[in-house]
């Protein structure tokens, strides 16, 4: 769906530069015949603003989803599982530190008293 | 859950997750960066001139406008707080872009 | 007023090069930045000190539902003499002049050879090799006031206020492409302000008082006076007062 949106912005980018030629070759050849600028032809102002507008289409959604914004909307969305995991919880300093194998035991203050 | 922090209750009972506004505030202004410099090389290949260009910036703003809400569907509640704020929001900061844009273009392609 | 007519060589030589100009030394400025800037690095005893900090707060608020002896057991494990963690942690006191600190200064100076130096120095080369082109004119009238605005290096007083001279167009360039930069460069935005969501989630525990000596003896102080009121001491009687009124 997404690159369907991106062929959209690069077709219309490259008809917009096609008609942005197409208006400067219009506006030297007035100028070669001598004649005064008034306006485009119908069929460039057409193709640009067409292209415009389908290139802001393709931006749009290509720039990204739009989220809901109601806090509700992602709770409901979070699995049971993970309701468990509470980051407010976690506990890293319990005695379990002692198992692992790089495991110092902080020296007490009697300790370093009795060392020196 | 910690990931979406949610605003201070209000008298109103909706909360609003802050992630998803700060998420769908990006998309907007991306888009409206974008919208400012397509519009303004569009303005600037059509020739425009004066008053003429400020108000193809309005046309486009309100178009791009109507695009939200379009993509939004009919219930847009769930993704803005307001549908003014999503045209009013950064219309003169995106004017200058517009402008930057619409002289660029215009003096490439009808000024020579 | 006659309309001028321009070198269309101009448009490829002066007008077009400006704008990609900028635009390029916009982007090499941002890349030069992110090489640039330093990781504020977190040592890990500042993260570990402030989640002790946390945890003692937590203790001093919330240790009403905790049994007596628990919360004495936790008390002990900060505030012991012998080995208390707030009694046996000595930590430095951090300098606090943000002058003095050489990082401080380094960021500093970074900032301003990344912002204002290439602006000068291209600023300057721009003047230089494109002086003296009309390049362009603005699509709507303006009035004379806006002349030496955007008319530099070209003094001619009958010309009209809408043209624009190749100095101006280079600082109209510069202040109009920021938005741009945002949307090309926007990943990268992105990508920071989900670090920055992350640190937060890893607890305010970067928040760190900079001087962790002073704020272990006022936390330590702290746990020192709490008392310790067991919150759930009625908490089975209380039950039963209320189921008796429901019913």
């Amino acid at each position: 769906m997404a690159s369907v949106h991106k062929i959209i912005v690069i077709v219309g980018f490259i008809s917009l530069f096609h008609s942005a030629f197409s208006a400067a070759q219009h506006r030297s050849y007035l100028r070669i015949s001598s004649q005064e600028f008034t306006t485009l032809p119908l069929d460039i102002i057409i193709q640009a603003v067409s292209s415009l507008f389908a290139v802001m289409w393709g931006v749009l959604n290509v720039s990204g989803k739009l989220r809901e914004i109601p806090a509700a909307a992602e709770l409901n969305t979070v699995k049971w599982e993970t309701q468990r995991n509470l980051p407010s919880f976690y506990i890293f300093n319990h005695r379990g530190r002692a198992l692992a194998d790089d495991f110092v035991p902080t020296p007490s203050k009697g300790e370093l008293e009795n060392l020196e | 859950m910690s990931s979406t922090k949610a605003k201070d209750q209000k008298p109103e009972p909706v909360v609003y997750s802050e992630a998803a506004l700060r998420n769908n505030a990006v998309v907007v202004e991306y888009c409206r960066t974008s919208m400012a410099a397509l519009s303004g090389s569009t303005a600037g290949i059509l020739g425009l001139t004066g008053l003429n260009g400020f108000a193809f910036y309005v046309f486009a703003v309100v178009s791009l406008w109507a695009m939200f809400l379009i993509k939004a569907g009919p219930n847009w509640h769930k993704y803005y707080v307001s549908r003014q704020s999503v045209l009013t929001n950064g219309f003169f900061g995106a004017l200058f872009t517009y402008v930057l844009f619409w002289t660029f273009i215009y003096g490439m392609v009808h000024v020579y | 007023m006659a309309e001028l007519l321009l070198d269309p060589k101009i448009r490829l030589w002066v007008f077009l090069p400006i704008v990609i100009i900028t635009f390029l030394v916009g982007i090499v400025r941002h890349y030069v930045s992110i090489i640039l800037s330093s990781q504020k690095k977190i040592e890990i005893i500042q993260v570990q000190d402030s989640q002790v900090m946390i945890r003692a707060r937590l203790l001093r608020e919330n240790g009403k539902y905790l049994p007596r002896q628990s919360f004495a057991m936790r008390r002990h494990w900060f505030n012991n003499e012998d080995t208390g963690y707030f009694k046996v942690q000595k930590r430095a006191a951090a300098s606090q002049n943000p002058m003095t600190d050489p990082g401080m200064m380094t960021d500093m100076l970074k900032g301003n050879v990344t912002n204002v130096l290439p602006m000068i120095v291209i600023g300057g080369w721009i003047n230089w090799m494109f002086s003296g082109f009309l390049t362009t004119k603005v699509p709507f009238p303006l009035t004379l006031r806006f002349k030496p605005m955007l008319q530099r290096g070209v003094e001619l007083a009958y010309l009209d206020a809408s043209w624009v001279s190749s100095a101006s167009w280079y600082f109209l360039n510069v202040f109009g492409l920021r938005t741009i930069y945002t949307l090309v460069l926007g990943e990268n935005n992105a990508a920071d302000q989900s670090k920055v969501m992350q640190e937060q989630m890893s607890g305010a525990a970067m928040a760190m008082p900079p001087d962790p000596k002073a704020a272990f003896k006022a936390e330590w102080e702290a746990l020192e006076i709490t008392e310790h009121r067991w919150a759930l001491a009625t908490a089975e009687a209380d039950l039963l007062v209320n189921e008796a009124k429901e019913q």
